[in-house]
């Protein structure tokens, strides 16, 4: 199966199944625009990514090389978040840096649903949350002065009143 | 969550010393007392994540307090694009940041209030029209009773590019809701004023002028709406698709033949209890409206066969068919439903008490694809045209709900008839005299997973039988 080799930010060499490195928008169209294809030994430099993510990244992609392709954005589709399945729910149980670095590396090398399964996981830590409890998951703070916060209460609470 | 505070704590005194030797915009976003925290060992291995740094997307340095600052704002507005209303509104709630994020709108573009209905006040609606601006195009306000002409006129201002808004139950708007609405969104494709009762033709008229691009409108329980408004809106809105005025009393031909006249793409027709229709104008309609899909003429109860007849030369397409009350519809009608309409689907026959069980034998024949029969009250109905309809096209893998009850001649029959319908997910059985407890058992049986629903008045089929009615009589003499 042809392959081709992968550089890391921190200049790691990741040999690759080619297949699964095109699971990437952006690695597909480089290899396509640069005709890399068919050169064993070209190698697609990814400073955006380091060895550590990339790893990852390519095991996720590696279990999911036999999706079909996702469809693009589809308004009418009402969003779930209740539908990750278990094994990638495993995959992400990392520390929120972890989980925030493979959302910037899905963005980066375009994987619709890596993409996809790291917003959703990031929705479902802010789920049925007070905005306190929110803060507090992801060390936000509040940089409202009391004036402004009880505003962004009073203009929100009516989400509150079931 | 415990991974990252203590990951936090153990770097971020890094971040600090950093911010205090060469960047600003570290600075900034480093509270001043985490520099106390630093210290001067630290240096040393701080300078290669310096290093690192413009490499990762995150590095070691910028794991401060606020990691997922990082994020840039259009993955945080993905993230957004997944919650609920409330977790959104909670959201703007948590720093400045969030609020303007949570708050845009493209995290808005359609919004359902139905859980919040009895709440929906001005001000709601108003700070939503504000956020959402061009980028609301769905919004259902379904049920808000307290909404007024005033909100709506708001929220049309607003939103320009609304396509669905769905306004029913909400009691209070008049005319002048629709009026604002024909006004500022042109690009409106369907509207439900289901049960706004004070709507009367008017808002037909303001919807013919400025929503040209129309598609659906469901009008049903506002009774003030007559011909007049309806022919409006057909002579306005000629893409109509669907056109929904269940319960209007004063819909009658005239409106329906408008429609006919207009809107040759109708295909979803709902004039329940419109009871002055005729054949003439659902004859008109069948012919002009080749598209037709569903129709429902319930209650129309001066409907005879020729409005089957005319359905079943033109609308080949029909799937749903809801003549509920149609007491004049006979087997011929279905004869002729049967033979030209193959993809009916969804069939209500409820209280077409003259027909008999040849119906069932031509729609077994002609329709493939019936899903869901309802004869309700056909009291002509026997074990033989259940026979005819599981022995049909549709029976073995389609025929998923199937309404008996009322049929006074089926008996335990039917039921071995049905064995053979895989699919048959529910059936209706209240009041089918003949029909035993055994037979239902031996039905479940076979069909594991079906909803059987039937009444047996406890304890009297079989006490019933002999010798028990002089008892009853003794004690009224003793009484």
């Amino acid at each position: 199966m042809p392959s081709i080799k992968l550089q890391s930010s921190d200049e790691e060499i990741f040999d690759t199944d080619i297949q699964i490195a095109k699971c990437s928008g952006t690695i597909k169209t480089m290899l396509e625009d640069c005709g890399m294809e068919d050169d064993e030994n070209a190698i697609v430099p990814l400073p955006n990514v380091n060895s550590t993510i990339l790893r990852k990244v390519l095991t996720w992609a590696h279990y999911h090389k036999d999706d079909p392709q996702p469809v693009d954005d589809d308004e009418s589709k009402e969003k779930r978040t209740d539908d990750i399945i278990s094994w990638d729910a495993d995959f992400l149980k990392v520390d929120q840096g972890t989980l925030f670095e493979l959302i910037l590396a899905a963005n980066y090398l375009d994987i619709k649903g890596l993409l996809e399964l790291t917003c959703k996981t990031v929705a479902n830590m802010i789920k049925g949350k007070t905005p306190e409890e929110i803060r507090k998951t992801f060390n936000i703070k509040k940089d409202f002065s009391p004036a402004e916060e009880e505003q962004v209460r009073k203009e929100n609470e009516w989400c509150e009143e079931k | 969550m415990s991974d990252c505070s203590s990951s936090s704590l153990s770097v971020s005194p890094d971040a600090a010393c950093l911010a205090d030797n060469d960047d600003e915009d570290q600075q900034q976003r480093q509270p001043l007392q985490r520099s106390e925290a630093g210290s001067t060992d630290s240096y040393l291995a701080k300078d290669s994540d310096v290093a690192q740094q413009p490499q990762t997307f995150l590095g070691a340095t910028e794991l401060d307090d606020e990691l997922i600052k990082q994020l840039p704002k259009e993955v945080l507005l993905r993230v957004f694009s997944y919650l609920d209303v409330v977790s959104l509104c909670r959201c703007a709630q948590v720093c400045k940041y969030w609020n303007v994020l949570a708050l845009d709108g493209s995290s808005w573009q359609k919004i359902n209030l139905f859980d919040f209905q009895r709440d929906i006040e001005g001000p709601v609606i108003e700070n939503i029209s504000q956020r959402c601006r061009g980028f609301l195009k769905s919004l259902s306000l379904r049920g808000c009773q307290s909404l007024g002409d005033q909100s709506v006129r708001t929220l049309a201002n607003h939103c320009h590019n609304i396509e669905h808004l769905d306004l029913s139950e909400c009691k209070k708007i008049t005319d002048i809701s629709t009026q604002s609405i024909s006004r500022y969104c042109t690009k409106l494709t369907a509207i439900n004023l289901d049960s706004c009762s004070n709507i009367t033709d008017n808002s037909l008229k303001y919807l013919s002028d400025g929503c040209p691009n129309l598609m659906e409108i469901n009008v049903s329980w506002c009774h003030l709406i007559s011909e007049n408004g309806v022919e409006a809106l057909a002579r306005g809105c000629v893409k109509l698709r669907k056109f929904s005025s269940k319960g209007c009393k004063q819909i009658n031909d005239n409106a329906i033949m408008c429609l006919a006249k207009y809107c040759p793409d109708i295909m979803v027709l709902n004039v329940h209890s419109c009871e002055t229709i005729s054949d003439s104008s659902i004859r008109q309609l069948a012919a002009k409206c080749p598209k037709l899909q569903k129709l429902c003429v319930s209650k129309c109860a001066d409907l005879t066969d020729l409005s089957l007849m005319a359905l079943s030369q033109h609308n080949h397409l029909l799937n749903t068919l809801e003549v509920s009350g149609c007491r004049n519809f006979t087997d011929i009608g279905f004869q002729a439903l049967g033979r030209n309409c193959k993809y009916l689907e969804r069939m209500d026959l409820e209280e077409c008490n003259q027909i008999t069980d040849l119906t069932l034998a031509h729609l077994a024949t002609g329709c493939p694809g019936l899903e869901k029969l309802t004869l309700s009250h056909c009291e002509l109905i026997t074990d033989d045209g259940i026979r005819h309809l599981t022995t049909g096209s549709c029976a073995a893998e389609i025929l998923s709900v199937l309404e008996l009850d009322n049929c006074p001649l089926i008996t335990d029959r039917t039921l071995e008839h049905l064995v053979s319908c895989h699919n048959l997910q529910r059936i209706e059985l209240f009041d089918c005299q003949l029909i035993t407890r055994t037979a239902i058992r031996k039905l479940k049986n076979h069909l594991p997973n079906i909803k059987v629903h039937a009444y047996f008045a406890p304890g009297t089929p079989p006490a019933v039988t002999s010798g028990q009615r002089p008892r009853y009589c003794r004690c009224c003499e003793i009484l």
